[in-house]
């Protein structure tokens, strides 16, 4: 049911932009249409310059999707376009990136291979030095190119860093019966439930057992395709996205949950696994435990809403987190005055597009007010104060009360 | 407008230049004639020294030059604002003394005047002569002499260059209601026998050959011809690189319009030359001025137009703008060892007299600077063009690359097809070179066009979708942290 309702009726299909997961076949076609086009209006009889349209990455583009009947809400992007010219003064170098970095992927393409954004990163800054000079800026090049060409930046051949880690009651296997078959169609509207006795009939296949892992948990790789091939399977209870690490104190043993972490600001590899969680295990809510502060906040509706930064991609990954703690109620009650930092003018500014944001629910907002107000902040590990095993009192409490926004 | 005479070459300026006016003004064609003679002593020291070589050298301490030309009728108007500088070099040399004889058509004699520059009294400068009968005959023309102190060698080493500029100014003397004018440099002097020694006519310089073009073809014509003569061990054929421009105003109430005409010619010299033929001083440029047909010295409103032209715009630096007695010197800073930059300006009135307009030389100059560029590729570049070279250059080789690295032939075929790059010659630089120049035309061609009309940029891709354009040009800000901005 819950996929039917998120089917085009209500999904606003002529706003959408996203990008397509495709071959690589298909993705070295499009950058060698790209080319052809350039050359074709570079010699044609009224010579010209092409610039590069790319779907505008800005708030001003972003749209918002309410599920109707599941209560869901993602943001999307739009039909509004940033262009990258070569001829005009501040966009040069940023148009000549685009074309580095998709004759990059392109050779990625050809030979068959993937690289990780920090790989690209090195080849670009040792081929062409003047060009890049930043990780991030790479990154946004990156994410020009996914504009441009409007295929995921996986179809390039390019992996998510592994940043993200998952431990808790949770058996995974790579399925056999996946190898080499490429992801033609947009996950959200494929999910593929696997039966139980299916799973594991390669007995010589590893089955990696998420509760003995070990404190830093199951290293979530960057290859989605591989993390499309995982059979899954759970006796948990909850699922809880924690903000920076996972607790030593093996908090699922005592509280039957999954606990997933991309260690700070979610990746798409991340984001991607809790939500084939989600669809995997459909009734299994989805739990957030971040820092009471905007930065905090601003993590948990990266995997709720997703982002804009990847907004053609993002979408896509969207899950319902509810929000556990911290909360100002939390902070209130259990941590003491000491405890607290004050907080940052990075903190502000987050805060302050957080209240600008229209997809955030008004008791979000109102946690923001009071944040800014007191002008204060604090960490999950400030709940240590009260001993070493609180965390799991808390969290327990919390899930009992059922007391998540 | 008073104008003071302050050296013998200012004096012969301005003669010169009365007597172009008078044959402008005339209908028929005419002869203008400088002839210099040296008058030696009769009497006393000797005057004739055979050298080495057997030639006579004269040294007579008198040289008389006569300006002769067949235009209309001198008026004695133009000899009023002439004032004489109490100097002593000139006091040496010349005593202020001008022997006028003219006539007009209607005139039934010849007039005869002596004119007296250091009077300041303008009743005692003119003095009537008696005057000449012209026995009915019908004719226009003016004979003006002065005496000048000076050797003839010294004479002519002084005024041979300006004489060079002026000649140059009289290619542009054919125009197609002025008719030609020819002149002639007559150089000789007596001996103690009484007779004429060698007579030198220097070159005409072409006036009989061009049919009546305009008259900026002209001056560009003369600039070509001066600069190829001015740098003689240099010039190897036609490598000069040349841009004209012309300014007109729409007319005072008098109707009289100006116009000024202004040529610039670079010419870049072959690396295979000697150094030693380069001279230091040529790597500044002197401005040609030229005012009613005569070369002159600037005026300062063209002097003004110069300093404010926005050189960096053409990948120029001007250092410093030198105005000597008579010439202008332009000075550049950091200008390429073989770059040489010639300029000339013409202001003149559909009427005479003219008075310069600033902002008329300025849009002169600048035309001729425009004019340049655009017919030379490469020439010219401002900074910000030399680094879209640079930046054409790193566009092309990555998409060369793109293109060679693929295991499509079909692909690569048909780029090569579209670059016009035949199949043999495919290879990384081929195709970068055919790109990179394809890009840079394109840049130049955008750069002209840019204030005509503004045509929207071709896109990769259609897209039916297209809704509203966002023409930001956004420049990643750089920081280090994982993200940057809450992006929702």
């Amino acid at each position: 049911m819950g996929e039917l309702c998120r089917s085009t009726i209500f999904f606003f299909d002529q706003h959408l932009c996203y990008a397509d997961i495709i071959p690589p076949s298909q993705v070295r076609a499009r950058i060698e249409v790209a080319v052809l086009n350039f050359l074709k209006a570079l010699s044609s009889n009224d010579p010209s310059i092409s610039d590069l349209s790319l779907i505008s990455r800005n708030p001003s583009n972003s749209r918002v999707s309410r599920g109707l009947l599941t209560g869901d809400s993602w943001i999307f992007l739009s039909h509004s376009f940033c262009t990258r010219s070569l001829t005009r003064e501040n966009s040069t170098k940023s148009f000549i990136r685009v074309w580095k970095v998709m004759e990059m992927c392109y050779q990625i393409l050809v030979q068959e291979k993937r690289v990780t954004q920090r790989e690209l990163y090195y080849k670009l800054l040792c081929d062409s030095p003047d060009y890049f000079t930043s990780q991030l800026q790479v990154n946004r090049t990156i994410q020009d190119l996914v504009a441009l060409l409007r295929c995921s930046r996986y179809s390039l051949g390019i992996m998510a860093s592994s940043r993200g880690a998952i431990a808790g009651r949770l058996l995974l296997q790579l399925d056999q019966r996946f190898e080499g078959s490429h992801l033609k169609l947009d996950q959200r509207f494929e999910g593929s439930h696997l039966k139980l006795d299916q799973r594991f009939e390669e007995p010589n296949k590893e089955v990696v057992d998420c509760s003995t892992c070990g404190s830093s948990g199951y290293a979530i790789s960057g290859d989605l395709d591989l993390l499309e091939k995982l059979s899954m399977e759970t006796d948990a209870r909850y699922i809880i996205m924690v903000e920076k690490r996972l607790a030593e104190d093996r908090v699922f043993n005592q509280i039957p949950c999954i606990l997933i972490t991309a260690k700070g600001f979610p990746d798409i590899a991340t984001r991607f696994l809790l939500h084939r969680l989600c669809r995997t295990f459909p009734n299994l809510p989805v739990l957030g435990l971040v820092d009471w502060n905007p930065a905090g906040l601003a993590i948990l509706c990266t995997f709720k809403f997703g982002s804009i930064g990847m907004g053609l991609e993002a979408y896509r990954y969207a899950c319902n987190v509810k929000w556990l703690g911290l909360r100002k109620d939390d902070i209130n009650q259990l941590i003491p005055e000491e405890c607290l930092a004050p907080l940052k003018p990075r903190d502000l500014q987050i805060a302050k597009s957080l209240m600008a944001s229209e997809i955030l629910q008004d008791s979000y907002k109102e946690e923001v007010e009071a944040m800014v107000q007191s002008g204060r902040r604090a960490e999950i590990e400030a709940l240590y104060c009260h001993g070493y095993d609180y965390l799991v009192k808390f969290l327990a409490t919390k899930i009992v009360q059922a007391s998540y926004l | 407008m008073e104008i003071e005479i302050s050296s013998v070459k200012m004096l012969y300026k301005h003669l010169i230049f009365l007597a172009v006016q008078r044959c402008r003004m005339s209908d028929d064609l005419c002869r203008l004639t400088v002839k210099l003679t040296s008058f030696s002593h009769r009497f006393g020291l000797p005057l004739v020294r055979i050298s080495g070589d057997f030639s006579l050298s004269l040294s007579p301490s008198l040289c008389v030059t006569v300006f002769s030309d067949t235009g209309v009728g001198s008026k004695l108007e133009e000899y009023q604002y002439l004032k004489y500088r109490d100097d002593l070099v000139l006091a040496n040399q010349w005593d202020g003394m001008i022997s006028l004889a003219t006539t007009s058509v209607s005139d039934s004699e010849i007039h005869n005047l002596n004119l007296n520059l250091k009077e300041s009294n303008s009743a005692g400068r003119l003095t009537k002569l008696p005057s000449t009968t012209k026995n009915g005959v019908k004719f226009s023309g003016t004979e003006v002499s002065v005496s000048i102190s000076k050797s003839l060698d010294d004479l002519l080493a002084e005024v041979t260059c300006f004489l060079q500029k002026f000649f140059m100014a009289f290619t542009q003397m054919i125009l197609v209601k002025i008719p030609k004018v020819v002149m002639e440099l007559l150089v000789g002097g007596d001996d103690l026998l009484g007779t004429q020694t060698e007579s030198r006519i220097v070159t005409i310089e072409g006036s009989s050959v061009y049919s009546p073009v305009e008259s900026i073809k002209c001056l560009e014509v003369g600039l070509k011809d001066y600069v190829r003569k001015h740098h003689t061990c240099l010039s190897i054929g036609e490598n000069l690189k040349v841009g004209t421009g012309v300014a007109n105003s729409s007319g005072s109430s008098h109707g009289n319009s100006q116009v000024v005409e202004a040529v610039v010619i670079i010419n870049e010299i072959s690396e295979l030359f000697p150094s030693s033929c380069m001279r230091e001083q040529d790597t500044r440029t002197e401005i040609l001025y030229f005012k009613d047909f005569v070369h002159c010295s600037v005026a300062q409103s063209s002097l003004d137009a110069l300093t404010s032209i926005n050189w960096k715009s053409y990948g120029l630096a001007l250092r410093s703008v030198a105005d000597h007695d008579d010439c202008v010197i332009l000075e550049w800073e950091n200008l390429p060892p073989h770059f040489r930059i010639h300029i000339a300006i013409h202001c003149y009135h559909r009427q005479y007299p003219s008075l310069p307009d600033r902002n008329l030389a300025r849009k002169a100059v600048k035309c001729a600077l425009d004019d340049l560029k655009e017919n030379n590729q490469g020439v010219l570049l401002s900074t910000r063009e030399l680094k879209m070279c640079d930046y054409a250059l790193d566009l092309a080789k990555t998409l060369a690359r793109l293109i060679l690295s693929s295991n499509d032939l079909n692909f690569q075929e048909e780029c090569c097809s579209l670059l016009g790059v035949q199949s043999q010659e495919v290879n990384p630089d081929n195709v970068g070179n055919c790109i990179r120049e394809k890009i840079i035309s394109v840049i130049g061609l955008n750069d002209r066009n840019s204030q005509k009309h503004k045509e929207a940029p071709s896109f990769l891709f259609e897209d039916d979708c297209f809704r509203k354009e966002d023409f930001m040009d956004e420049d990643y800000q750089e920081g280090e942290e994982a993200y940057i901005s809450w992006d929702m």
